[in-house]
């Protein structure tokens, strides 16, 4: 929790989030808002309940990475989108109706917020 | 690229220019890469040649854009699979029954059309998940509660169309029972409203289900006969209190008395859903000492009483829950407390949870079991995605078998046993024992859960398939049936439902005839195949 709170404030201080007027790319926001509306109910912090996607991958890293993917910093873009598209491990595919290519950019952009670019 | 059967390349190609040009090109999904998007993630055929693809996908926004959609459908005699949101996992998910079929995707038609906190009703569209329409309601601040399933993704429209269930009241978790008034796109692309809805100017569309004449709405369910495009359901009423009371009984025999008390309960609706469950088995902790009295295969009743008296916890539980005015909760545990003295001697009595509703918001996030508050979740994935017991080697996915038997004791105990009795002769470690408890899922029966993994290995995904169809049919021979399952075992699982020469199929493939003529809708689903396909089928 500390951590996120950390990153989160961090990439605030550093003004990486936020859509720049006139800005098409894709948006660390939108993205947050996304990830919070498709992804969260499994991927969020264990304080919410059980989630099965941060349940998976504490049992998977063992503490070696973060369970809760915000917190990573080690996400390939290529990687988010195969997974978000292919599904993995119990997690399903997420068809374009749900989640729109530009949305899913949007996640990857907010999932990949604290990484150089 | 699968094609639809009997469509030329050419034919097909006209036909997703038409759909294009009534969903916009942008909604008509062709490439190999979109189409894979409707794969079933937990298919039990995973990359054989038996997975059911569908040719390409639709996405209308409206219901004159499914009728539309429909009607080339009909020129072209393309088969159509529609889906709400396509989350009905591990019961075939977006994937169609027939391969080349065009899904029609319905996500995009995702408006809450009404929420009646007076009347206790919502009206609402496929594409609505259950976490939608539990924001609507959150953010208005509406006194309604809604009976939730397990995946939270899901859609009210589609879970109930396949008899999903939840986790409430008991008029309101047979979710297609808590249904009331349809609107659905027929095969020939015409717009029906079930009961009320077809009396114009009627506002009773949600209140009453039957209208005038035959109620046809069961036949949109598990079905083939149209394309659902509206639904109502019946909410609670948002309780003032919530109470929980655990009964506990000492002895094996116990669950016999016990079972009928909560019957009781549930049919006089003065409980939501009773969780039993046998304490002596230790439950998450096992005890080891049930380990050894299963050492030698099943035990004798005598041993299992014997075993049952050596320990010092109770042989069953079940929690009870109430839901209502605080006054009404309290009483009804307090007539709990004094039906079961009264019927089980040495009954303990433990009271649980006590809340008051609406649930706080800050408190909403930390709320173990979500659903029993009506509040949309995706916790239970954590015991079918990689757990600490899977967690080398996590399956894909699941295939549920969903067993329905009577509410006796003595059948949940017969079936336990036969379960058992069928995995020996598997060669699988059993999964039930002489303490399997029963769950009362649909109000009036007992529900055996079963999950056989899936994979994306054809040899271990045939080694689940034989389990699956082995486990069906030996139910069936003792009269249990599942009563829900994935294209891959429908036409197996309505083969078991064979009265008088399987005449509820026949009579079900009369009205296919006649309300689909050239059989577009889900050809194969649920057994049911248009006339011109079921003759030449193996």
């Amino acid at each position: 929790m500390r951590q996120t709170t950390r990153l989160l404030s961090l990439s605030l201080l550093l003004g990486a989030s936020g859509a720049v007027p006139g800005q098409t790319g894709p948006s660390e926001d939108n993205g947050k808002v996304v990830y919070d509306k498709w992804c969260i109910h499994c991927h969020g912090q264990l304080e919410r309940g059980p989630l099965p996607g941060t349940n998976a991958l504490a049992l998977k890293y063992r503490g070696e990475l973060p369970a809760i993917l915000e917190e990573r910093t080690d996400l390939a873009p290529e990687f988010i989108r195969t997974v978000v598209r292919g599904g993995l491990f119990g997690m399903p595919i997420t068809r374009k109706t749900e989640v729109s290519d530009a949305e899913l950019e949007d996640i990857i952009a907010y999932l990949t917020r604290t990484q150089a670019r | 690229m699968a094609l639809p059967p009997n469509v030329s390349e050419a034919e097909f190609s006209t036909a997703l220019d038409e759909f294009s040009a009534v969903v916009g090109a942008d909604w008509v999904f062709s490439s190999d890469e979109d189409v894979a998007l409707y794969r079933d993630s937990y298919s039990i055929y995973w990359g054989e040649p038996e997975e059911r693809l569908a040719s390409a996908a639709v996405a209308p926004a409206s219901v004159e854009q499914v009728q539309q959609v429909v009607r080339i459908a009909n020129r072209f005699g393309i088969p159509l699979y529609p889906i709400s949101t396509g989350r009905n996992l591990n019961y075939g998910g977006a994937a169609p029954n027939t391969t080349g079929s065009v899904v029609v995707d319905l996500k995009r038609m995702n408006r809450v059309l009404e929420v009646d906190e007076d009347r206790h009703f919502a009206l609402v569209e496929p594409g609505v998940s259950y976490f939608d329409l539990y924001a609507y309601i959150k953010e208005r601040g509406l006194k309604v509660v809604i009976d939730v399933p397990d995946p939270g993704w899901g859609s009210p429209v589609g879970n109930s169309l396949d008899h999903g269930i939840g986790f409430g009241m008991a008029p309101f978790r047979d979710h297609f029972g808590a249904h009331c008034g349809m609107e659905v796109v027929t095969p020939e692309g015409d717009v029906i409203r079930t009961g009320m809805g077809a009396l114009p100017g009627s506002d009773t569309w949600q209140e009453f289900r039957y209208g005038a004449g035959p109620s046809v709405d069961g036949l949109f369910a598990q079905s083939n006969f149209g394309i659902v495009t509206k639904m109502g359901f019946w909410l609670m009423p948002m309780p003032e209190a919530y109470l929980t009371g655990t009964v506990s009984v000492p002895r094996y025999r116990d669950l016999i008395a016990m079972v009928k008390e909560v019957n009781y309960f549930e049919d006089s609706f003065l409980t939501g859903l009773p969780n039993y469950s046998s304490p002596v088995t230790g439950g998450s902790d096992p005890n080891p000492a049930l380990a050894t009295l299963m050492e030698n295969g099943w035990p004798s009743l005598e041993q299992v009483e014997q075993f049952v008296d050596s320990q010092d916890r109770p042989a069953w539980s079940v929690t009870l829950q109430f839901y209502g005015p605080e006054e009404s909760v309290r009483a009804h545990w307090s007539a709990a407390k004094r039906r079961f003295a009264s019927a089980i001697a040495g009954a303990v009595f433990e009271e649980g949870e006590f809340r008051t509703l609406p649930i706080a918001p800050e408190a909403e996030a930390e709320l173990r079991e979500k659903r029993r508050f009506g509040i949309p979740s995706l916790e239970a994935f954590t015991l079918t995605s990689r757990t600490a017991l899977t967690a080398d080697d996590p399956p894909e996915g699941h295939a549920d078998l969903l067993i329905i038997m009577p509410r006796k004791a003595q059948e949940n105990w017969d079936l336990a046993r036969v379960l058992y009795e069928l995995y020996t002769e598997l060669d699988l470690p059993p999964i039930t024992s002489p303490f399997s408890a029963p769950s009362p899922f649909f109000p009036r029966s007992f529900l055996r859960f079963i999950l056989i993994p899936t994979w994306r290995d054809p040899e271990r995904n045939r080694r689940s398939r034989e389990i699956f169809s082995r486990i069906i049919d030996r139910c069936a021979e003792h009269g249990w049936g599942d009563y829900r399952t994935s294209p891959a075992f429908q036409e197996q699982l309505v083969g078991t439902f064979s009265y008088n020469n399987s005449s509820l199929l026949r009579f079900q493939e009369k009205l296919k005839d006649g309300i689909d003529p050239n059989g577009i809708i889900a050809p194969g689903r649920y057994g049911i195949w248009p006339a011109h396909i079921r003759n030449g089928r193996a």
